[in-house]
């Protein structure tokens, strides 16, 4: 799966868990705190594309990217090694 | 096998509280996003009070129900705290002598975070089990505080505590660990831990706190699910939702338990958000009651929702309470008991709920004034008088119980005087 595509299913659950972004155009440099999304918003959104992407790490290993595109970088090097 | 379990327990909520939506409107943190905390006040320690008085004050009406004979079988007093006040002098020895146990008896404490409390009681059980000493009970006393140090005027928000604020408290809650479980009998064996190394949030200096909330989040999140997983694993044909008719959970601010409770029902039941909402508020909001006046009181905490939960439940008839613990670092785990319909009335609900309210609340300027004062205790005091932070100077009205408070620090050398 490309790095766009879990973009893609990021954005997605963002939306699922934060409707109230749905006008945000979201960019690689976005970052969830600077949007406003609380930290259990956050874990929430982590968890539902987890489950999209059928990856099963633990949700410690998703910390540290500094924004969005960081953060769909990192899933796709652990769905390659999964 | 014998059976165990707690025979007695109780809470010490300390002397003075702070409102924290006040707390939050003055530090302007955002109001949409504290509300999702459910945090409502939390217990400010004054300088005469400190893991050792919350232990004893806690312990004082466990103490007090029973015969000389009884005192004299505590052969075991194990102390849990993040909060220790010297390196190589336990805190238990303190609490030893103010309880006025028998000289025959173990004392310890024991540090793992937010999980000590759970690791003493554990101990504890796997004590009585062993019937090493057949008769012989147990005192577990979880105790913590947070005690921070601000010079006035500067500003709160560049200290590495200032993220914790809002949600940390104080407080001590005992247990009298025997044969004789009328509280809570243990399910032995019933055991799922789960641990790993995670720098999430730690105590690396005296009188701070540093770390990382997020990360924090999503440890407590992953060891919710793997130490349940562990346990199912252990115990036949268990499921989340109808083998425990209350869970207690360690919390350290409401939110976290909701959102642990929601990604649990989520992952392990596949439920809709309509049946999590209702779960719950059935099975889990009793546990929050205590919790949301004190504020995160670390090792004692998933024990005070343990507490909170038999207090203000209905059980007319027996029912399992599953537990999970969390210590930051880390290590979890999700045990359970059962609590048996009469004897959950022995617990002293009014007393603890007299205690609470009669807390006196401080303004946020007298808090400020504490976090200036507070240099005064900071760990490795040699001297210090403390009489005029007395619990008297600040509550007029009669205290519940006598208390224990600090009374002076002499030579590194704490003593205390009780209340009259």
């Amino acid at each position: 799966m490309s790095a766009q595509q879990i973009f893609d299913y990021l954005t997605s659950s963002i939306l699922d868990v934060v409707p109230e972004l749905n006008e945000h155009e979201f960019r690689k440099n976005d970052s969830l705190v600077n949007l406003g999304v609380g930290s259990m918003e956050r874990a929430d959104i982590i968890i539902m594309v987890l489950e999209k992407l059928r990856l099963k790490i633990p949700l410690a290993e998703t910390y540290g990217p500094n924004n969005l595109g960081e953060l769909a970088d990192l899933l796709q090097s652990k769905s390659q090694i999964s | 096998m014998v059976e165990v379990g707690i025979e007695d327990m109780h809470f010490f909520g300390g002397n003075a509280y702070l409102d924290v939506s006040e707390l939050a409107d003055y530090r302007q943190l955002n109001p949409d996003r504290f509300a999702k905390l459910l945090i409502k006040e939390k217990t400010v320690p004054l300088l005469s009070e400190d893991p050792i008085t919350f232990a004893v004050n806690a312990a004082k009406p466990i103490i007090d129900g029973l015969s000389a004979k009884d005192i004299d079988s505590i052969e075991l007093l194990i102390t849990c705290t993040e909060s220790g006040i010297d390196f190589g002098k336990s805190i238990s020895t303190y609490v030893h002598d103010y309880l006025g146990l028998s000289k025959n008896c173990r004392m310890f404490e024991l540090k793992q975070a937010c999980y000590s409390g759970t690791a003493g009681f554990q101990m504890a059980v796997n004590f009585i089990l062993s019937q090493t000493s057949p008769g012989a009970k147990a005192l577990v006393i979880a105790t913590d505080l947070s005690r921070h140090t601000v010079e006035k005027g500067k500003d709160v928000s560049v200290m590495d505590w200032s993220y914790a604020e809002p949600s940390t408290g104080a407080g001590a809650v005992a247990l009298l660990v025997s044969e004789i479980p009328s509280i809570f009998k243990v399910d032995v064996g019933a055991n799922g831990y789960y641990g790993y190394e995670v720098m999430d949030t730690c105590r690396p200096l005296a009188d701070s706190e540093a770390g990382n909330a997020d990360l924090s989040l999503l440890s407590y999140l992953d060891c919710c699910e793997k130490a349940f997983l562990e346990y199912a694993k252990r115990i036949n044909q268990v499921c989340y939702k109808n083998s425990f008719q209350y869970l207690a959970f360690h919390t350290p601010f409401g939110g976290m338990v909701k959102g642990a409770h929601r990604s649990n029902m989520r992952k392990i039941l596949g439920a809709s958000p309509i049946e999590i909402d209702e779960d719950f508020n059935n099975r889990v909001l009793p546990g929050l009651n205590y919790c949301q006046r004190v504020g995160n009181i670390m090792g004692a905490t998933v024990l005070l929702s343990l507490l909170s939960t038999i207090c203000n439940s209905d059980f007319r008839l027996s029912k399992r309470i599953g537990c999970f613990s969390y210590g930051s670092g880390c290590c979890s785990e999700f045990y359970s008991g059962v609590v048996d319909a009469s004897d959950a009335q022995r617990l002293r609900k009014e007393l603890i709920e007299a205690q609470l309210d009669g807390r006196y609340q401080l303004t946020v300027d007298e808090y400020e004034d504490l976090l200036s004062d507070n240099s005064n205790v900071s760990f490795g005091t040699r001297n210090c008088e403390l009489e005029k932070y007395a619990p008297s100077n600040y509550i007029s009205s009669e205290l519940a119980t006598p208390q224990l408070f600090l009374k002076k620090i002499k030579d590194f050398h704490r003593e205390y005087t009780w209340t009259t």
